[in-house]
This record gives C-alpha cells, structure tokens and sequence, in this order.
C-alpha cells in the first residue's frame, strides 16, 4: 500500500535559515505518529507543508498529492487543527456544524453533536463566549466527526484541562482511530500521548533525529537505574545519556543486551520524554 | 457550487450588521422621515388646508406629469440606499482576506476542502451580487411601505389614493431600473474591487491605507512629472478614476435634460458616454472599450488577490 505521506529531501528556507533540513519522512497509514521536538525545531513548518500550508523544496507526498498545489482536493481527506483557539470568534456552534457539514462531504453531524454533548456548549453560543478550552473542545468534536485518512494534530489539547484530556485521548484511540486512519500529533505534553503512539519521531534543527516504531524503542531502547557504586562499570557499555535521581544514577542504552545491564542494576523501558531529552543531547548539533 | 453557495452564507452571516442591519436601519430612516414630514405637516398646517390645496393642484395635473414626478422621486429615494451600498461594500472587501487573517482563523478555514479560487470568489460574488441585491429589496419594501403611509395620508383628508397617485405609477420600471444600475454597476467598479481584495489579501497590518497611499503617492509623482514637461494637471491616476466614477452606471446625479431636471447615471461633466437614465445607456457603459480595459486590470488584481490568498497562513 502507498504511504500516507512519504517526503524526499523536504526543506523550507526562511531567509537565511534553513527551518527544515532535507527531511525524508515515510508514514504508512493506520498509525498514529508522535512528531516531537524542541521549539523552533520545525515541526510546525513540516506540519503546514504536509497540509498545503506553505511552500516548500524537495518531493511531498500526501495521499499521492502534491499539498502545495491540491490543497483544497486533499483537504477532503485531511483534517487539522493547526492550534488551539483559531475558530472565527463571530460564528455560533450551529452555523459552524452546518457549514462544515456543508463544505466537508465526510461531516457527521449527529457524531459531533454527540461529542458536543459530553461539553457545556450548548448550538446557540458564539465561539468568542467560550473559554479557550470550550474552543478546543468545538474543535475536537469538529475534526472527530470528519472522517478522514490523515488527521494532523498541532498541540490539540492546550489549555484543556486534565480530565477532558484523558476522554479526548481516549475517545481517539477507541472511536475515531481505526487501520485506515493515520494520526500525526505534534505536542510538548509527551506523556499523555505516549501509550497511544504507534511511532515516533524526533525533529531538531530541521533533522530527523530519530524515526521509530514504539515497538523498536521497547525493543532496542533501556533504561538503566544503578548506585553510584555501579557507576563508572554503566559508564564502560556506552550509554546514549546518563542523568542523576534521588542519589541514583540512569543510563539509556540503545542496542546493548539486557544480560549485560541485568547485573548492574534495575531496568525498564525508558519514558518517550526521557529518550527525547538523551537523543537531543547526544546530538552534537 | 454547493461549497460555493455555502461559502456565501457564511460571509452573510459573518456580516449580518453591513449586508442586512445596514439597509434595514437606511429604510427605516426614510420611513421615519416621511413620517416626521406627515406629523410635521398634521402640526403646523391648520386643519391640513394647505395639504388639501396641495392634493387638490396635484390632481389637476395631467397623468404625465404625475407619473414623470413620481417616477423621478421614487428613484432619487434609491440614492441614499446606493451611497450607503457603496461604504458598505469598500470596507467589506477590504477586510475581506484580512480579517481572517488577523484573527487566525485563516487556519481554520484552510482546513476546509475549499480552494482558495473559491473563497476569493465568494468574496467577490458577495459584494457584487448578494449585498446589492439585499440592498434592493429593502430598498423595494421600504418604497411599498412609503406609499402606504402616503395613501393612508391622502385617505385621511378624504382623497383619493388611486385616482391621484397610484394608478399613474409604474413601480416596477423605477424598482427595475435601479437593480440594473446596481448590478452593471458591479460589473463597472471590477477594477476598484479587484484591489482591494487584493489589498485585503496583502496588507499586514491597517489595509485601509495600503489602499489608498499607493494610489495617491502614484497620482502626485504623475501630476509633478506632467506638471514639469506640459505646466498642465490632467491626466493623472486621479483625473481616471474621477472619469471612471463620473462616467459609472449609478444614479447619483442630476441633469438637465430639455430644460427639465432628471436623474442621471454618473456625473453628467464627461463626455464619452450619455448620462440619461436608460437601459441602453446602462449597456453602453457595459460593453464600451473603457470598460474592456477596466475587466483586464480586475483580473491581474484578482489573480494576484488569489495568489496571495493561496500562501497566506497565520504568519
């Protein structure tokens, strides 16, 4: 099956600086990709190039379509929220239900009324009566009632608070998301998404840093908790980062056998936020 | 089309206060000025004697005559909706693509399947086709409403509304007229609307002035540069779009016409075209060389308007 995006040598130069680095980049569908990385690494130039957003140098492919040429024919597939809080402030609920129902031949009305009824929105308020997290919640219910094969998410839940968070998380992974659909989720919030992410990629300074299934990381990535008195023998197999808690020191490792860390001290799967923070600062860029 | 027509509806409601409050409020200021007229009239004029004397000359009159008179102020009512039509639209295409753009919500409405050709073009068809139209129906409404309260006048002395106004009137060649007026207007003024969408899709910041330095700036280096080689002052950007205005297919002026003053399309001081108020003259504008040129500049101006519609994003 074709890739739901696939780019070669993808760049974007904004005067002088070169935002974007000659990204290759290859998603299949059915997978939900975390897109993560310091502000100012590009994410958000990769992001807006992926939905026709911008102009750009090298090959993109989104859905076998040239974004920055067919962005209104891809835009029938593609669904974003580029950030929070970027409805128009005039419209009420009900003109903006019926006018994505009648702009997006993929809308389901009675699917976004549903999600709208788990929030205090009621169809009559205009979008600049609500809070910013009111905002974010319309537009969630929004993009959950359009069925697309790419939904591209930018910081979806800032300033939502923790428990609509977690339903939104949730009714993502279990309503919405099925192996037709590809997810791409830019956040800082790394955590929250990390147990639904089925790959990960790590962007700094307008590099891939690192483009790897969730399974690989359990798989080639560990982390290593020893005393201090095992040390400098951690110190000896290379590790990718080693940081200090509560007198302990933690090693991450990539590719070394588990039998040779066993000895040393206590392992386990590292966090996506911890092997973020070790890739970066292993790279001497 | 659907995505189109739906497209249009949002921009009415996104400026239900310009294309439908406006027009409202303009009619219900003629109604309440003719209503002010009446109690005026109720209160000074003793026993309404000189508002009978002034029904009883009327009716003296020929059929002509009242008809001209009637025809003539019916239309001139249409002026006051047509000056205020033409804010409306400036400042509506001006903040067209700018707006959005301020609020951000340009990324919202880029993640809909419209293509950027379709919402200029909604833009576009808004000011053309759906605020004039609007414009004109309350305009009619407003003028239904107005000789109802003048018969209701008439009745109440013991006149007769039929024989003395009604039955001479042809509603329908004034109301008609002035919708042709409107729509070639539209048509006219494509250069004028060209830029600024253009405008409202360039301008950073304060779009009312990238609208009108440059134009300025242009006419004085023109007026300098014409005043050095010839000491003369004609022929610059000013003196086009002057002619342009004067020379419009919008009744906004008055002439004399076989000693008798009438209303007249544009402002009867040029030439080229004939200024009386009729259908052919309307046409004449419409498909004139003038006019050609006119559509050739409206759409570089929407090209570009297109262009930049097509890369603007938050940023």
């Amino acid at each position: 099956m074709n890739p739901i995006i696939s780019a070669r040598g993808l760049s974007k130069r904004y005067g002088r600086t070169l935002a974007v680095d000659h990204i290759d980049l290859e998603i299949p569908a059915g997978r939900i990709v975390g897109l993560i990385g310091p502000n100012g690494a590009g994410k958000t130039t990769v992001m807006k190039a992926i939905l026709g957003l911008t102009t750009f140098e090298g090959e993109l492919e989104v859905l076998g379509l040239n974004p920055a040429a067919r962005r209104a024919q891809l835009m029938q597939n593609v669904c974003f929220i580029a950030d929070v809080a970027v409805l128009p402030r005039w419209i009420s609920v009900w003109q903006l239900i019926e006018l994505t129902g009648q702009l997006h031949a993929r809308f389901c009305k009675d699917t976004c009324l549903k999600y709208l009824a788990k929030t205090k929105i009621s169809q009559q308020h205009k979008v600049r009566q609500l809070s910013k997290g009111m905002v974010a919640q319309l537009h969630l219910a929004l993009v959950m009632a359009i069925d697309v094969q790419l939904l591209v998410l930018d910081e979806p839940t800032l300033g939502l608070d923790i428990i609509y968070r977690k339903q939104f998380y949730s009714s993502l992974l279990n309503d919405y998301f099925d192996d037709q659909k590809t997810i791409l989720i830019t956040t800082h919030q790394v955590e929250e998404v990390e147990h639904i992410l089925t790959d990960l990629i790590f962007i700094n300074n307008g590099k891939v840093a690192l483009d790897c299934g969730m399974d690989e990381v359990e798989n080639n990535y560990v982390e290593l908790m020893v005393a201090p008195a095992n040390a400098a023998a951690a110190r000896q197999l290379g590790p990718l980062n080693e940081r200090e808690l509560f007198g302990r020191h933690i090693f991450l490792y990539r590719g070394v056998k588990r039998e040779l860390l066993e000895e040393l001290g206590e392992l386990r799967t590292p966090s996506v936020a911890d092997l973020f923070v070790a890739t970066l600062s292993g790279d001497p860029s | 089309m659907k995505r189109l027509l739906a497209l249009l509806r949002r921009e009415f409601w996104e400026n239900k206060g310009a294309f439908r409050t406006t027009p409202l409020a303009v009619g219900g200021v003629c109604i309440a000025l003719l209503l002010m007229a009446i109690f005026t009239t109720a209160h000074i004029d003793n026993e309404l004697y000189t508002f009978r004397e002034a029904m009883r000359l009327l009716a003296q009159q020929p059929v002509e005559f009242r008809a001209e008179h009637l025809y003539q102020a019916m239309i001139s009512i249409s002026v006051i909706f047509s000056v205020v039509l033409s804010f409306v639209v400036f400042f509506y295409l001006l903040g067209a693509l700018y707006d959005d753009r301020k609020d951000r919500s340009i990324l919202f409405w880029k993640s809909m399947p419209a293509s950027d050709v379709q919402t200029v073009a909604s833009k576009l068809l808004a000011a053309m086709v759906l605020v004039p139209l609007i414009f004109w129906v309350v305009f009619v409404i407003t003028q239904v409403l107005m000789l109802i309260t003048a018969s209701i006048m008439v009745l109440s002395v013991g006149g007769n509304p039929w024989t003395l106004f009604i039955s001479v009137l042809n509603p329908l060649k004034p109301w008609f007229l002035v919708l042709c007026s409107y729509l070639a207007a539209s048509i006219w003024f494509l250069p004028l609307y060209g830029w600024l969408l253009f405008v409202s899709a360039f301008a950073p910041r304060i779009p009312l002035l990238f609208a009108l330095v440059p134009p300025v700036v242009i006419a004085f280096l023109q007026i300098w540069i014409d005043f050095l080689r010839t000491f003369t002052f004609n022929n610059s950007l000013f003196g086009i779009i002057g002619e342009w205005v004067a020379n419009s297919p919008v009744i906004i002026s008055i002439q004399i016409q076989g000693g008798q003053e009438t209303l007249a399309l544009g402002i009867p001081y040029t030439s080229s075209f004939d200024h009386a108020l009729t259908i052919g003259n309307i046409l004449d504008r419409l498909f004139s060389l003038q006019m050609a040129g006119g559509l050739a500049v409206a759409a570089v101006f929407l090209a570009g308007a297109v262009w930049l519609r097509r890369r603007a994003t938050d940023s």
